[in-house]
């Protein structure tokens, strides 16, 4: 770990405890108040634990995966889009409401570790992390699906999720376009210099981006109240981190110019 | 009769999406390709080329085409569904919406990559980003419009009992698989490297020396779709067209077991023609060295 | 209802696609500089791609049928199979025709379908290009076997998610059951689950049945039974516990 860069412990903070109150605060704001102007907050709960995912796969994918850095997010979005429902359907069944996005947060870290250890001991990857990489990346997949799926539907209680996220066709949406976000930035930055702060800023403006296709469909749902509000966040947010994003890349390349030929020998030290 | 028109439509939707695709991609020279442009650098190639790494084609157009159908379906939640143009116009928001966020995570992906190869003396040149960008978008567009428009029919017709977005998923990932495996070739082997000798694969220790000198000037990703179009990109698009067509065509013309029956006689007269090519590339090309060589 | 044999079924399911990817011929980026034998493109995509069209042909089968077991799976191998021959056919008429290059492996000496001699057919510096016979019989087997599996997932989840009260309905102007929707969304999942491991078993490019690297198959199986075993078993507790549906 470089200097000044931000350690696993502490994003790891940011995305639980960020993720489970957004998703907390969308949720009974909007039910105390009937309404679905607060599905936003659900959304900056994601883009948080998007930013602790998007380090997870850049800490692991930087060992070299073998196969692309995608496939780890495929993997850890399949386990956390089950864990999330039957989360929901457990919460549901024994009335305790409130615990489900726990539920499904400990469901995913089952599944994330199981396939960590598969992946480390049955098919010896030769990945030190590679368990709790996975069980981070798969806890931090669920806290995305979740958070996105609470901003369409406007709440997680397992019918309305069904209802609204599952039937209609959304959860997919959620699945890729979260994923998507998460795995990118590290994808994108790909190469020897590579810098965490540059690569969680992306990380930001893609969970942005996210955000905002989660407000569309949240408008097909809820309507003006759940759309209006996320997508101004998103649109405003992803400017935010996409233009330090922009800062941080003139300061890391080795020239931005606005056209020109290719250097000489010489010029390229 | 209406099922073999809605499925001719899919089919021609189909080969649309798969030329644009193909061109799109080498446009950005994502997935396969991609591997040269990123190596260049480290081996003293300095380059003009776009570099496009939204993951593969395969992760990337579902990407698009789950953004694409669930804006779709937000606009039609206003519009209702009951009418044709508005299905349409829902589809054209859709795929457009798609790609702005197409050309934001295409510039992201350009500069993230420069800027990591920084070592390298990588420069990242801004109206490489300014003129090709747009140009990606534009194939993304009609690629993705395609991918929507098929969904949209196979869902009205019937064909399949999926909802619109996981529908959209898979075929985008089927049209970047297709992409990936067809179009990508003729780019890799061919347009890459063609100061080397055709007819052969690219040898292994010239990985990275891509031709960075066009006719005129510096080669540039957008003369890269030009040649791709002439093969490459056609190619693709009739893979595809293929690909969806007939997987329909064995569920509509027959039904019930006779599907199956139809699907095992289509995969044999492929392997059939597989069979023909490969003996015939054998004859026709013959042999890289003699026998008595090894 | 919760049913042990459905259990089975995913875990089945998720042997077969592990099992499918191995079969796959895979080049990976080095294929589309005609530097590798096999198909241009990652082992998991290749094999999402072609399983997921079969898990299309599996779904109409499946609600065409009522839910018939035999024809639902079978028609999810033949879909795959043919979404694989013409992709790696397609794909052999860019290398022969585009890249002017016979079709041709380095790791046999003779294909041990067609009998054909290989070696003299790879270009200098390369370890074969195109999908020769063996290889592309290999790909329809493998997606065979992966379509398969991806249909059991689907049947298994979309028969238990349509005995819970409530799931046979739609919601509103969207077309889908909520079982199917369930059920699709949960089988691209355990899809996942299943072929990232094994292509994580593979690292990179595999030919075929005949490449060493083949023998490797065991250690997928284990992982991609354990891995489904649990997915399968989360994906099912739902049924249990939604015993008066929503």
């Amino acid at each position: 770990m470089a200097e000044g860069e931000r350690s696993p412990r502490q994003l790891l903070t940011i995305g639980v405890v960020g993720g489970l109150i957004g998703i907390y605060l969308a949720n009974y704001l909007n039910s105390t108040t009937g309404t679905a102007w607060f599905s936003f907050f659900a959304g900056l709960g994601a883009v948080l634990a998007v930013f602790w995912g998007a380090d997870a796969v850049r800490r692991v994918a930087s060992y070299g995966l073998g196969t692309g850095v995608p496939s780890i997010g495929l993997l850890s979005l399949g386990a956390g889009q089950v864990a999330v429902l039957l989360g929901l359907a457990v919460a549901m069944n024994y009335s305790i409401h409130w615990a489900a996005p726990i539920i499904a947060l400990i469901l995913a870290a089952i599944i994330g570790l199981v396939s960590g250890v598969m992946a480390r001991r049955v098919i010896k990857m030769n990945i030190a992390i590679m368990e709790r990489s996975m069980m981070e990346i798969a806890m931090a997949a669920s806290l995305i699906m979740l958070g996105f799926s609470t901003t369409i539907a406007g709440g997680f209680g397992f019918d309305l999720i069904m209802k609204y996220v599952v039937a209609s066709g959304f959860i997919i949406a959620v699945f890729i376009v979260g994923g998507m976000a998460m795995l990118h930035p590290f994808n994108a930055c790909l190469g020897p210099d590579e810098r965490q702060k540059r690569t969680l800023n992306l990380a930001l403006s893609t969970g942005f981006i996210a955000m905002l296709v989660a407000g569309i469909a949240a408008g097909a749902i809820n309507g003006i109240q759940a759309a209006v509000p996320t997508m101004i966040i998103a649109i405003f947010g992803w400017i935010i981190y996409y233009l330090r994003f922009f800062a941080d890349t003139k300061q890391d390349a080795a020239a931005v110019l606005s056209t020109g030929l290719l250097p000489k020998e010489e010029e390229v030290a | 009769m209406v099922e073999l028109g809605a499925l001719t439509l899919v089919g021609a939707a189909a080969l649309i999406a798969g030329v644009a695709e193909d061109l799109e991609s080498d446009v950005g020279s994502q997935s396969n390709p991609n591997s040269q442009v990123q190596l260049a650098p480290q081996m003293g190639y300095l380059h003009r080329l776009y570099n496009k790494a939204i993951s593969g084609e395969p992760a990337s157009y579902p990407f698009y085409a789950a953004i694409g159908a669930s804006t779709a379906l937000a606009v039609l939640s206003i519009t209702g569904n009951s009418s044709l143009i508005g299905v349409f116009f829902a589809l054209v928001a859709g795929a457009f919406v798609t790609s702005l966020i197409h050309g934001v995570y295409a510039t992201t992906s350009y500069m993230g990559r420069l800027a990591s190869q920084s070592r390298f003396g990588q420069p990242i040149y801004m109206d490489v980003l300014r003129t090709h960008t747009p140009v990606l978008m534009a194939h993304g567009f009609v690629a993705n419009f395609s991918v929507l428009l098929l969904t949209w029919v196979i869902i009205a017709q019937h064909f399949s009992p999926f909802p619109f977005v996981v529908l959209a998923f898979i075929w985008g990932i089927a049209l970047g698989g297709v992409g990936s495996a067809v179009g990508d070739v003729h780019l890799g082997t061919d347009r890459y490297y063609q100061d080397r000798p055709y007819g052969s694969g690219v040898n292994a220790a010239h990985s990275g020396s891509v031709v960075r000198k066009a006719e005129s000037g510096l080669r540039n990703s957008i003369d890269c779709a030009w040649f791709c179009s002439k093969f490459g990109g056609p190619l693709t698009g009739l893979g595809f067209g293929l690909v969806v067509y007939l997987h329909f065509w064995k569920e509509v013309v027959v039904t019930g077991w006779w599907s199956v029956l139809a699907g095992v006689i289509i995969v044999v007269i492929f392997i059939i023609m597989n069979t023909y090519l490969e003996r015939y590339s054998r004859q026709r090309y013959g042999t890289y060295k003699a026998e008595a060589e090894e | 209802m919760f049913s042990l044999l459905y259990w089975v079924w995913i875990i089945l399911g998720g042997i077969l696609i592990g099992a499918g990817v191995h079969f796959i011929p895979v080049g990976g980026a080095p294929a589309a500089m005609s530097q590798a034998t096999g198909v241009g493109t990652g082992t998991t995509m290749l094999a999402a791609a072609s399983g997921l069209t079969g898990l299309i042909g599996a779904g109409s089968a499946y609600a065409a049928t009522g839910g018939d077991f035999g024809y639902t799976i079978v028609m999810g191998g033949i879909s795959a199979a043919l979404m694989i021959s013409i992709l790696a056919f397609i794909a052999n008429v860019m290398y022969v025709y585009g890249a002017g290059v016979p079709l041709a492996s380095a790791k046999v000496k003779y294909d041990p379908i067609s009998k054909w001699r290989q070696d003299l057919y790879v270009s200098r510096g390369t370890e074969g290009h195109g999908t020769p016979m063996s290889s592309f019989i290999s790909g329809i087997i493998g997606a065979f076997l992966a379509g398969v599996g991806g249909a059991l997932v689907y049947f298994a989840l979309a028969a238990s998610y349509a005995g819970i009260p409530g799931f046979g309905a739609t919601f509103a102007g969207y077309p889908a059951p909520y079982y199917v929707s369930l059920a699709a969304a949960f089988a691209i999942g355990i899809f996942f689950l299943n072929c990232v491991m094994a292509s994580y078993n593979i690292g990179g490019t595999i030919e075929g049945f005949h490449d060493p690297k083949f023998r490797r198959l065991p250690k997928s199986i284990l992982a991609s039974l354990v891995v489904s075993a649990v997915g399968g078993l989360f994906a099912l507790l739902i049924v249990v516990m939604l015993p008066g549906g929503i």
